[in-house]
């Protein structure tokens, strides 16, 4: 029972990480690898604004979680949209670019010190009972319900509404929707907002966990082998991919070896790509796309 | 009144590759203009110079100008031109193959000022067999249907002016002659301007007020639809009536010019 | 009778046709410069010396990332996995067997060459970013299995591999080691160029303009590609262990992400497609640390920021990567060639035909 409940804490970790790659990559085709980066970020701006709010943490996280809007939105017009005309290998690396410019900044500002948002916030992370000998930390809770409230709106939002509609359209044929009026800017800008929103919820609720510390660009590049694994263009396939991926690895930890733990999840991405590269719910077409 | 005017336009690829040089032409407000030529003659660069498309494969308008409704638009970013009411109907890749046919129309932003429900409306109105498929992927849809979504979807940005860019590119002729009256129904009943632009003189020549003949991007010919019909180059060339038979090269390159610009 | 030749490029005989130096100027210059390489050990200070060292060692790996990447087109992001590899393969021989460098050098090739084929087999099928991210795994599982070996082998620290030996004379002098270097740096690049101007070669430009196209005309793809992973992760490997040598030390932690971004913007900043953009790239890269620890020496920062020269030089890396993708794509080779059409027309002007 315990196996389960961690399967479904670290499957909410990756999905959370997930629906950013997915969302840069269903509007631009660009597979952003400086998410993990990005995750982290936030997770810094968590830890700035504990410091700057003290005593009103409520305050402090609101204030973070806008931050991230708008670090991706700034991501977007600073960089990205000089690149939408270039091959997928330089946008690609433009990404790991910057990644990495803002992990040497990270350190620069931040130092190498781990730290503890959660304890800045006033914060414990309780555990507590799940029933069948299980139990869940205060955090872990706090991810699945945020993986399921994110997932949750962005179904909503792209099914039911006219933006995410549009942005849906924009992911398919951006000529097309700029010709029908659509800002294709804005789409993108929203799409790399939303990324790195999320990213930073999980890097914020992964730093409560576990504290604040280089290893959490490492999951983020973890999470990104789930994506692919339910197809780059589909949230439904990133929650499905981050359920195979985080299952595979805790059954594999708990059974066989626990230092897999970082290599399953890319031994699961080279079968996937083996047998089925565009994912199980991936459109066929991206294949070739490229 | 004019609504249209290209003034001389002149457009470079890549700085160096002209393929339109000194085009001239008026579109009246209300009419159907027809844009003839073989392929390569420049046709389709004229139509994405004046939707402002050009840009994304490194050309520019180098010379001249395009008039729209009183204000100088080339060179402007796409969105300006949409918003100023040029829909713009492409040859290939015309619909969101993976969205509904309703999608496809609600994903539109149509002009600054206009209802969008209104528009739909309309388009339905003006093409039954779209409100029958709302709810068809797409994707799923015959040549003719899928046209009929993209000078739909065009329709619901609310043009004054309509780029239609291959009517009837890979399509039977009956389906061509009922999309053709179609546009024809556009012009009286909504007032819209239409640029078309054609292959198939038969069906353009059928249903414009005006036409303009298209060579190696230059303009060579333009006069009412019964002129052109009875010019002997025109009836030779795109209307398939002439007698003996030539070689290519001959037709392209010497005969025409001589008798294009004599 | 004797014939015009005052072009340098008329060619009466197939050797000429071959020879990769034609005109006079270009053997003079040729001379010129491999006199210079020669003289440069015996007036460089020993910092300078070892810079020359590390730029000839990843100008192998470059060249090598340049014929997959930037001829056959295949992109690949486990450069680093295969320098493991070769490294690893080179210490465990040394450790376990005890042997000697011309059989690990060699070994580490087969190697290469193996690895190039599991790393391949994923191109027969994928292209672009899956062909990326499907290296980038690999790489991972390559690094895995390093990591494995030295937990399980108890070298957590790394593995101590001595250096080479002939007989009594043992190559441990910096100035050695640049000759010798010099040697397999010049060996790989005539080696590339050759493979590039033969069958082979084209077979790869071929494959990487039009796939279709390129086994339409009786090329097989198939072959092509794997053959590309194959050359390129052999040297590669062979690169890893000689690294391996003369660092005098493995360890997996060396081999790391970076290292791999590291060669790509090698060849990226040098500039895609060109054994000079190789070459060049990894002249920038490899002294770009020592430049950025000079610039900051000289703004009088170095006290302050002493403890995070690294994230210094990380995101001095990372900006500079991104304005070479943003302003320059062409690398280095492209304002180079710039530079050189300036000089050739002056006082004519010319604008190239597309960016």
């Amino acid at each position: 029972m315990q196996l389960a409940v961690n399967i479904t804490v670290l499957a909410s970790i990756y999905a959370l990480i997930c629906c950013g790659y997915v969302l840069i990559y269903r509007v631009s085709r660009v597979l952003s690898l400086a998410h993990g980066e990005l995750m982290m970020l936030g997770a810094y701006g968590l830890y700035a604004t504990a410091s700057l709010f003290s005593g009103h943490p409520l305050l402090a996280v609101a204030a973070a979680a806008g931050l991230a809007l708008a670090v991706g939105a700034a991501v977007y017009a600073a960089l990205m949209w000089r690149m939408t005309g270039e091959s997928v290998l330089a946008a690609v690396l433009a990404t790991i670019a910057l990644g990495i410019l803002l992990r040497g900044l990270m350190v620069l500002f931040f130092g190498t010190q781990t730290q503890y948002p959660l304890r800045d916030l006033g914060w414990t992370n309780a555990s507590f009972d799940v029933g069948g000998g299980a139990r869940i930390s205060a955090v872990g809770a706090a991810l699945v319900l945020g993986t399921a409230l994110v997932y949750g709106s962005l179904f909503a939002f792209l099914r039911g509404t006219r933006w995410g509609l549009r942005m849906r359209a924009a992911g398919q044929n951006p000529l097309l929707a700029a010709q029908r009026g659509v800002r294709l800017h804005g789409i993108y800008a929203l799409a790399w907002a939303l990324a790195t929103f999320t990213g930073g919820m999980a890097g914020m609720l992964l730093a409560s966990d576990a504290g604040l510390e280089g290893t959490l660009v490492t999951i983020g590049l973890k999470a990104f082998p789930a994506a692919l694994v339910g197809g780059l263009d589909s949230l439904l396939g990133a929650l499905v991919g981050s359920l195979i991926v985080a299952g595979a690895e805790v059954l594999l930890i708990y059974y066989v070896d626990p230092l897999l733990s970082d290599v399953v999840p890319f031994v699961v991405l080279l079968a996937m790509l083996v047998l089925r590269p565009w994912g199980l719910f991936g459109s066929r077409e991206e294949l070739d796309r490229v | 009144m004019t609504l249209l005017k290209l003034e001389n336009v002149e457009v470079a690829y890549h700085r160096v590759i002209t393929a339109v040089q000194g085009v001239s032409l008026q579109v009246a407000q209300g009419a159907i203009v027809a844009l003839l030529g073989t392929n390569g003659a420049g046709k389709t660069t004229t139509l994405r110079a004046i939707s402002g498309f050009i840009g994304l494969d490194d050309a520019r308008v180098t010379h001249g100008a395009i008039h729209y409704d009183g204000a100088r638009i080339e060179n402007q970013p796409p969105h300006r031109v949409t918003e100023r009411g040029i829909a713009l109907v492409p040859e290939r890749s015309k619909v969101f193959e993976n969205l509904s046919v309703r999608e496809n129309l609600e994903a539109v932003v149509p002009r600054p000022g206009s209802d969008r429900r209104q528009r739909i409306a309309t388009v339905y109105e003006m093409f039954p067999t779209l409100a029958a498929l709302r709810r068809r992927e797409a994707g799923y849809l015959s040549g003719g249907e899928r046209q009929m979504l993209a000078i739909g979807s065009a329709l619901a940005c609310d043009p004054r002016l309509l780029l239609v860019d291959e009517l009837s590119q890979g399509l039977a002729p009956l389906v061509v002659q009922q999309l053709a009256a179609r546009l024809q129904a556009i012009r009286r009943e909504l007032g819209t301007t239409i640029l078309l632009v054609e292959q198939n003189a038969q069906v353009a020549l059928d249903i414009a007020d005006h036409g303009y003949v298209m060579e190696s991007g230059r303009i060579v010919l333009d006069g009412s639809p019964e002129r052109l019909r009875a010019h002997q180059d025109v009836r030779e060339f795109y209307l398939g009536g002439g007698e003996e038979r030539r070689s290519y090269r001959e037709v392209k390159q010497y005969r025409r010019s001589r008798r294009w610009y004599g | 009778m004797s014939l015009p030749r005052a072009s340098g490029y008329f060619r009466t005989r197939y050797a000429q046709d071959t020879a990769l130096l034609e005109t006079r100027t270009q053997k003079a210059a040729a001379l010129a410069f491999a006199a210079a390489l020669a003289a440069y050990p015996f007036v460089a200070g020993p910092l300078a010396l070892d810079l020359a060292n590390q730029v000839l060692l990843g100008s192998i790996g470059a060249v090598a990332l340049m014929l997959l990447t930037g001829y056959a087109g295949q992109i690949s992001l486990g450069h680093a996995g295969l320098l493991a590899a070769g490294a690893f393969t080179g210490g465990i021989l040394f450790k376990e067997l005890g042997a000697p460098f011309w059989v690990t050098l060699p070994a580490a090739a087969l190697v290469g060459a193996g690895l190039g084929i599991a790393f391949g087999l994923p191109s027969l099928r994928l292209r672009g970013l899956y062909l990326a991210v499907s290296t980038l795994a690999l790489h991972f599982i390559v690094i895995h299995a390093g990591a494995e070996y030295e937990t399980r082998r108890g070298f957590s620290t790394g593995i101590v591999i001595d250096p080479p030996r002939i007989g009594d004379w043992v190559l441990r002098d910096a100035r050695a080691w640049y000759f010798v270097l010099l040697a397999f740096a010049v060996a790989n690049l005539l080696f590339s160029l050759n493979l590039l101007r033969a069958r082979t070669g084209r077979a790869w430009r071929a494959v990487h303009g039009r796939e279709a196209v390129a086994e339409a005309l009786g090329i097989s793809v198939r072959r092509a590609k794997l053959a590309a992973f194959v050359v390129s992760s052999a040297i590669t490997a062979v690169a890893g262990c000689l690294f391996a040598y003369y660092r005098g030390f493995v360890s997996v932690e060396a081999f790391s992400l970076y290292l791999t971004i590291q060669y790509v913007a090698m060849i990226i900043i040098g500039g895609m497609g060109s054994l000079l953009g190789a070459v060049l790239g990894t002249v920038f890269v490899t002294v770009f640390p020592y430049a950025i620890e000079a610039a900051m020496r000289l703004l009088g920062l170095a006290d302050r920021l002493a403890s995070v020269v690294f994230a210094v030089n990380y995101a001095a890396f990372g900006l500079v990567m991104i304005l070479f993708l943003v302003l320059e794509p062409q690398g280095l080779v492209g304002i180079w060639r710039r530079v050189q059409d300036w000089f050739l027309l002056w006082p004519f002007k010319q604008r190239p035909l597309s960016k």
